[in-house]
């Protein structure tokens, strides 16, 4: 092979590939697909946590070390909250939110993305606690809602018109302060 | 299916030694471009992170990207050598499957291989979130998806993404420090990767070297990589360039649940983790590792100073004689065979393989064959040389197929030419692809420097020549035969010896039994 082809055809690879290299290194791509804009529901809130609790016999007292004896013992769990989304008077979202955590003891969060497209929309969300036999609490026996338990409120809820914009995301959290859900973002009103 | 793969690469092979030589051939020298790349990357890095803010770490970049004269075309070397950097590791993945050098000894490279990839592409990853334009956001948050899929987090990372308040610093300064720490580590594990071979070429030759990084400088002016658009919480990530080296999994993972994602990447990773165990020889076609016959060993050392692999020590004798004796390490062993090819008294190598296992041989394949003198024999590794070793003979010329041509002993080729053969072509894969790293470029040392165990000078050189030749360069063989056979034809007719003892003379005499 003579040498100018040599030159030619090493030349031409070197080229190509170097011009692949520049191209695939940005390479055009929509990772939004098909939504156009969307409402982001993403919040985190301690749930209720209920407890049921018992008065240990005299035997089982006993049986335990002096430094723990406890007349009451409790065990609890965490309530769900159903949320319920509709959108334009549809139900987009319609689930029970559980508690995160091995255990199901952590707090509980939200986050579900819902793609619109741009415009008004109205949008009306519940956020709402299982319930609890609230007066089985002054029992000693029975679930009771447990002691200082700074969870979020029985049942949130939010209504609004919303006007979403090309690309745009409004964002629905919960505002721990002010216990309610709030809207975020461009197209929040 | 590594001979598959093998078949796949050789026409590329053979069309850039064509194009740029064995020498500059950059499929042979993808590991060493790797290296490369991570100098590129670590130089231009030290700058770029002066500029760097975490506080803003989009206007930051946009400033760097606004240096015309300097700050723009290192940023673009950085990202296009980080590109390139996965090119050859792929490259090199392949032809290390290829070649079967991914089983038994080996494994250790390529397990190490395999997480320095994933080491790579962990730090694509935090390099594009350090940018922080739509690309990075896209990546910090698909990524935090499947991050909050494993029990490793109290809470979901995912939400820091959300907008319900500003990013911290402290998520910029993490990422940073992963990227600044993670090439440690990436050293660290490139040790490990070529702990197991004597003298590992880390870099490219130096004409290689510098066509790369001018022809990644060069990519960088001409066409600098893109700033992008500044990352929006509240915006959903428009079209926008995105590098598919790094985010190549983007579009495979977006539309699947995490789960799926993670037993997905744990099946793709068992499948490359294993791929070698599934192609490894069968138990009958596994080659024994070398040993030293104590009797026959000198204490010279070569064989340890040509073994590939530092699998051969050398301790002391233990057979009440003064000085060292080889010690194979057989865990370390690959069986290449080239300890057999340094050996002067022929006291090393693999069973059945050993320079006297070759001389009983060719004594049989003289006795078989009658070479006339003005035949030329051919020798060819069977791993590449135009795969002329299949057959046995090529174009009209007795073939001897030799398993490296490192392994060759040169009392071999001696014995050829004393027998009457008109000359001994010695086809061997090109240097930087031997299949046993070192193989053709000792035996040529043996042939023609005197290195041990040399051609001796009784033997007449212009009979003996020696060729490189990739698995798909048969064209290359039949020319140089045919040169060969006109030159060997003016020299005359070959004379021709009856007793050759080699293998007696090279007993030495304290140690003849």
């Amino acid at each position: 092979m003579s040498g100018v082809r040599r030159w030619m055809g090493g030349g031409a690879l070197a080229l190509g590939m170097t011009l692949a290299l520049g191209w695939l290194s940005q390479v055009p791509y929509d990772a939004a697909g098909d939504a156009e804009s969307m409402v982001r529901l993403a919040w985190r809130t301690r749930g209720t946590r209920v407890e049921e609790c018992r008065r240990l016999t005299r035997e089982e007292l006993e049986r335990l070390p002096v430094h723990m004896r406890r007349d009451e013992v409790c065990e609890g769990r965490t309530l769900p909250y159903r949320l319920v989304v509709v959108l334009d008077g549809q139900t987009a979202v319609d689930e029970d939110v559980y508690p995160s955590g091995a255990r199901a003891d952590r707090p509980l969060y939200v986050y579900r993305e819902l793609p619109l497209r741009p415009g008004w929309h109205d949008l009306d969300i519940a956020f709402t606690r299982a319930p609890v036999a609230r007066d089985t609490a002054r029992g000693a026996e029975g679930e009771r809602l447990a002691r200082g338990d700074a969870a979020a409120p029985r049942r949130l809820t939010l209504t609004r018109r919303v006007r979403l914009g090309p690309d745009e995301i409004v964002l629905v959290t919960y505002d721990a302060e002010e216990r309610r859900l709030t809207l975020k973002g461009p197209g929040a009103p | 299916m590594n001979r598959f793969v093998r078949r796949l690469l050789a026409p590329a092979d053979a069309l850039l030694n064509r194009w740029y030589g064995w020498r500059f051939n950059p499929l042979y020298h993808s590991g060493a471009l790797v290296v490369l790349t991570f100098v590129l990357l670590l130089v231009t890095g030290l700058y770029l992170v002066f500029f760097y803010r975490l506080g803003s770490p989009h206007a930051s970049i946009v400033r760097i990207t606004d240096q015309v004269w300097l700050g723009r075309w290192i940023r673009s070397l950085h990202r296009y050598a980080s590109d390139a950097a996965v090119v050859a590791a792929a490259i090199h993945a392949v032809r290390m499957f290829a070649q079967g050098r991914s089983w038994g000894p080996r494994a250790l490279a390529w397990v190490s291989g395999l997480v320095l990839v994933g080491l790579v592409l962990v730090l694509g990853w935090t390099g594009y979130v350090m940018v922080w334009d739509v690309q990075g956001i896209v990546l910090a948050r698909e990524g935090a998806r499947l991050l909050d899929a494993l029990p490793l987090f109290s809470e979901p990372i995912s939400r820091a993404f959300v907008g319900e308040r500003d990013l911290p610093s402290a998520f910029f300064f993490l990422n940073l420090f992963l990227h600044v720490a993670l090439p440690v580590g990436l050293g660290a594990l490139l040790w490990l990767h070529v702990s197991r071979v004597a003298r590992p070429g880390l870099l490219p030759p130096r004409g290689l070297l510098w066509a790369t990084t001018g022809i990644l400088l060069a990519l960088s002016v001409l066409w600098p990589a893109p700033a992008g658009t500044p990352a929006d919480l509240f915006r959903l990530p428009s079209r926008a360039p995105y590098d598919a080296f790094y985010a190549f999994w983007l579009p495979l993972t977006q539309g699947l649940p995490a789960v799926v994602v993670w037993v997905g990447v744990g099946f793709a990773g068992a499948i490359a983790l294993l791929a070698p165990w599934w192609s490894r020889p069968r138990p009958a076609e596994r080659r024994a590792p070398s040993v030293v016959n104590q009797r026959l060993c000198t204490g010279c050392e070569q064989c340890y100073l040509d073994c590939p692999y530092e699998a051969i020590a050398m301790v002391d004798r233990a057979d009440g004689r003064a000085g060292l004796v080889a010690r194979v390490d057989p865990a370390l062993c690959v069986s290449c065979g080239i300890c057999a090819g340094s050996c002067a008294p022929m006291g090393v190598g693999p069973p059945g393989r050993t320079g006297r296992d070759q001389l009983s041989r060719i004594r049989e394949f003289v006795a078989a064959r009658a070479p006339a003198g003005d035949d030329v024999v051919v020798v060819a590794c069977t791993h590449g040389a135009g795969g002329v070793a299949r057959d046995p003979t090529f174009d009209g010329a007795a073939v001897l197929p030799v398993d490296c041509a490192g392994s060759l002993h040169t009392s071999v080729v001696e014995y050829l030419v004393r027998s009457g053969a008109g000359g001994v072509l010695i086809v061997a894969c090109p240097p930087r692809d031997c299949q046993n790293r070192e193989g053709p470029k000792w035996l040529e040392q043996r042939l023609y420097h005197e290195r041990e165990a040399e051609l001796k000078d009784r033997v007449d050189r212009r009979r003996v020549r020696l060729v490189s030749a990739g698995l798909a360069e048969m064209g290359t063989v039949a020319a140089e035969l045919e040169r060969m056979r006109r030159d060997v034809a003016a020299l005359g007719w070959a004379q021709r010896e009856t007793d050759i003892a080699l293998d007696a003379e090279c007993d030495l005499e304290e140690v003849r039994p």
